[in-house]
């Protein structure tokens, strides 16, 4: 089901293949691992880290989400009272690490921050992506690198490879607030320079609804985090495929309120100490996502 | 199939209904709590309230719900005002709710015939009494087909809830959508769930209009309607009586003798002279816009004393009697009634109207009005009986005594449980009559009381009108075109034209030898029930 164009285009992808290959017979293991982790104890440095910020400890904080997006967070099909995912585990092992619980608060994509910021939220771990702008409503603890992938119908009809000219005249859909819509804005000038028509933007609210708008031939690519299309191709085999995958210049965050920094640097810590013991990746492990999304944490805020 | 039927029964959607059905109900009750402030303020006598409410309407009708979600979520907190996700939905639903069923409110209210508010009035009821037992009950009737619709509304838009994380039945569905990929089974699911409900309403809406349908019997067991071996009774009994209780009058009519009467009451006439006078107007002077309708009246009723006031349509014959009343201010001079200054304080000042509602309780004048005005949600018996409970205080015990007593006065013993929809016009006067009497006031005001009526049904409702003025020597002021009536009833006759009383005196006497060239071209109009000229 790999379309032809796909290896050569997308390097992180060809290697999660050549990992999927070698740690297939460990992958029962890591699963046994990581839940025996999670109920037994939070890394050593842990410790530390709930005695030097002990505000949070014993305390129920909420993480808003848009649970649209199978792998990182999403409800459990077969227990739909849960959110499952890599963002759901990462932040309850921040949580385990500084002494919180999460409850969750689902939202539109677009809602994430303000809700954030009304004071509705305490934390936002929804593969939002950290842009300067979003830096305005909320800081950011970056986690993820960010690779993108372009959906198309099956067979690729308008031979959309990439954010680029290719997509002149043809319909993308996006999520209200995604960063890819500005990208997409920016190809309109350009097309217009090349005599091609203008590429049209459907904005909805959530990844099923970009999906159905490609399935019912309203739209003809959708572009976001190469992981959801991957998830969307699998679920609808023989009436998607996934054109090529991109890099795009952010990386994913945990944002928190702008008048917490203490929080900000005890979120930070904590995943210091989560990807010091290894977890943070045998959760990339765990939901099958690519090693390479892996990266070392930082703080991006306004400037 | 099998997954939409999975999806069908799934607790996680089932229990998204719950909260579909929380902010639906915290979004319509306070919607109504909201909508009856609005509704009251906008009825309210006082402007700036009414700027007020009408203010909130533009904006919360004017503005999408969403906007009015997510402002209630994420703006109110930054005002210190926290609510949970179902709080900040029910909150927005129910500001947005109120405008709509404010305005609801206010047609149903403004739907009561304008001519029953008057009733209760002259009967002495304050505004509040008015609004709890009059217009309220039968605006509610007329609200309820509206109000199903509003609640069906309500319930379709709490989905926008979804926006701001409450977990209704729309937002389970979209995540369950993301997650499984199944997204038209799941819709499909959702969709029925939700026809489901609307239809839930529908079937309450019916239910509660056939439980306030006034035309039941209420003695039926409404269970028992539901039975399959259950028949209607036949109504027979009431209809079957009907001719006979109206007939009667028309006999008593006949069988009077003028000559008698009118021996006794020239007698009469000269013996009231000495009386005490209950009603004093005095240089009573009302315009609209420029045109007046009362140019000066002065006029002093006598106790005992039955005066008909005759002139053209537009004479000024029923302002007058509303000025009696108070039912209508005016511009110039006084009204007494009892010795007392109708409508004001000692100072002079205008009374509330609750204030104004005591008064003619407390003194005691008594309005039949041309369209009857009876309470159309009451019987026979309660439009009697009710005024006397709420308005005086009256035991149930004695106030239906008292009313079905006057009920068989005025010939209708049998009709007391008939709503007014159910009787001839003339039944409908003579109940007003029995309504009007009820309370003994100190004068009865008559306008018009057989205008309206259909020529067989006159006599009644004359008869009754008789036996009150003869038998009980009830002061009263009776506005008629009926001169050979007024010839019979009263003692004196005043002409009221352009708003003047341009000639009056005693009955007989103005009614066969009028002097004034007006009056007399009026009763030759009239000629068809122009008295003899000298009866023999």
């Amino acid at each position: 089901m790999v379309p032809s164009n796909f290896s050569g285009n997308f390097p992180g992808s060809l290697s999660a293949h050549r990992f999927r290959a070698i740690a297939i017979a460990a992958a029962s293991l890591i699963a046994v691992c990581i839940s025996g982790q999670a109920q037994a104890a939070a890394p050593a440095g842990c410790t530390a880290l709930q005695a030097k910020y002990p505000g949070w400890k014993g305390k129920t904080l909420v993480n808003a989400i848009n649970p649209h997006t199978p792998g990182y967070e999403a409800i459990d099909p077969k227990d739909p009272d849960k959110y499952v995912g890599f963002d759901i585990d990462l932040g309850e092992q921040i949580g385990e690490c500084l002494g919180f619980k999460l409850t969750y608060k689902a939202v539109t994509f677009a809602a994430l921050l303000t809700t954030l910021s009304s004071g509705q939220a305490d934390i936002v771990i929804s593969d939002i992506y950290a842009t300067k702008e979003r830096a305005k409503a909320a800081d950011f603890v970056t986690y993820s690198k960010v690779f993108d992938g372009v959906l198309v119908a099956k067979g690729n009809p308008k031979g959309i490879n990439g954010i680029n000219t290719s997509m002149c005249g043809s319909a993308a859909a996006e999520n209200t607030g995604f960063v890819e819509v500005p990208l997409v804005q920016d190809l309109m000038p350009k097309c217009k320079a090349e005599g091609k028509p203008e590429p049209t933007l459907q904005l909805y609210d959530n990844n099923a609804n970009c999906i159905q708008a490609i399935l019912a031939g309203r739209a003809d690519t959708y572009v976001n985090d190469v992981n959801t299309v991957d998830q969307a191709v699998k679920a609808n085999p023989d009436k998607l495929e996934k054109a090529i995958a991109v890099t795009i210049p952010y990386s994913v965050g945990i944002a928190v309120p702008k008048d917490k920094p203490e929080f900000r640097d005890a979120v930070m810590a904590a995943l210091i100490e989560l990807q010091k013991a290894g977890i943070h990746q045998e959760l990339l492990k765990k939901w099958e996502l690519d090693p390479n999304n892996f990266k070392e944490p930082d703080i991006l805020m306004a400037d | 199939m099998s997954l939409f039927l999975h999806y069908l029964s799934l607790p996680y959607l089932i229990t998204g209904v719950w909260f579909t059905l929380a902010v639906t109900a915290l979004g319509l009750g306070g919607g109504l709590i909201l909508g009856v402030i609005l509704a009251a303020m906008q009825l309210s006598r006082f402007a700036v309230l009414a700027v007020f409410a009408r203010g909130y309407t533009i904006i919360f009708r004017g503005t999408p719900l969403i906007l009015q979600m997510v402002f209630a979520y994420d703006a109110l907190p930054q005002i210190g005002l926290k609510l949970s996700a179902i709080g900040a939905a029910g909150l927005a639903l129910a500001a947005n709710e109120a405008p709509f069923i404010a305005e609801m409110l206010r047609a149903g209210v403004l739907g009561i015939d304008r001519g029953q508010v008057l009733a209760g009035q002259a009967l002495g009821m304050t505004p509040s009494l008015l609004m709890r037992r009059i217009i309220a009950p039968q605006a509610v009737r007329m609200m309820i087909p509206a109000l199903g619709n509003e609640t069906v509304s309500a319930l379709k838009n709490s989905s926008l809830a979804s926006v701001i994380s409450v977990q209704e039945l729309t937002l389970r569905s979209t995540q369950l959508a993301s997650s499984t990929f199944d997204f038209f089974s799941i819709f499909f699911a959702s969709g029925l769930i939700y026809l489901v409900l609307t239809t839930g309403v529908s079937v309450i809406q019916l239910l509660v209009e056939r439980a306030l349908d006034l035309d039941r019997p209420a003695t039926e067991s409404r269970f028992a309607r539901l039975l399959p071996w259950y028949r209607a009774p036949l109504a027979l009994q009431a209809v079957t009586s009907d001719p006979i209780a109206t007939a009667q009058p028309d006999e008593a009519v006949t069988s009077k003798d003028p000559k008698i009467s009118r021996a006794d009451r020239t007698k009469r006439s000269a013996g009231l002279a000495h009386n005490e006078v209950v009603v004093d107007v005095s240089g009573l002077y009302k315009a609209y816009a420029t045109q007046p309708v009362l140019a000066g009246v002065d006029l002093n009723i006598r106790l005992g004393e039955v005066v008909a006031l005759l002139g053209p349509s537009g004479s000024g014959k029923s302002t007058l009697l509303r000025c009696i009343n108070h039912l209508e201010g005016w511009d110039a001079g006084t009204v007494k009634v009892g010795g007392r200054r109708m409508g004001f304080r000692e100072d002079g000042r205008p009374l509330s109207p609750r204030a104004l509602a005591e008064e003619r309780a407390v003194v005691g004048v008594g309005m039949v009005f041309q369209q009857f005005n009876l309470f159309g949600h009451l019987t026979a018996l309660e439009n009697v009986a009710g005024p006397l409970r709420w308005v005086h205080g009256v035991p149930r015990a004695d106030a239906d005594r008292r009313a079905r007593e006057l009920l068989e006065r005025v010939g209708l013993g049998e009709r007391a449980h008939a709503l007014p929809r159910h009787l001839s016009g003339g039944q409908q006067q003579r109940v007003a009559i029995a309504r009007a009497i009820a309370p003994n006031p100190a004068v009865l005001l008559l306008d018009e009381p057989t205008s309206a009526l259909d020529p067989e049904l006159v006599n009644e409702v004359l008869e009754v009108i008789w036996r009150l003025a003869i038998e009980d020597g009830l002061t009263m002021i009776i506005s008629t075109h009926q001169l050979r009536f007024a010839d019979e009833v009263a003692d004196r006759v005043v002409f009221l034209s352009g708003g003047t009383i341009i000639e009056e005196g005693p009955a007989h006497q103005v009614l066969t030898n009028p002097r004034n060239p007006i009056t007399a071209r009026f009763l030759n109009a009239m000629e068809t029930d122009k008295p003899t000229v000298a009866p023999a």
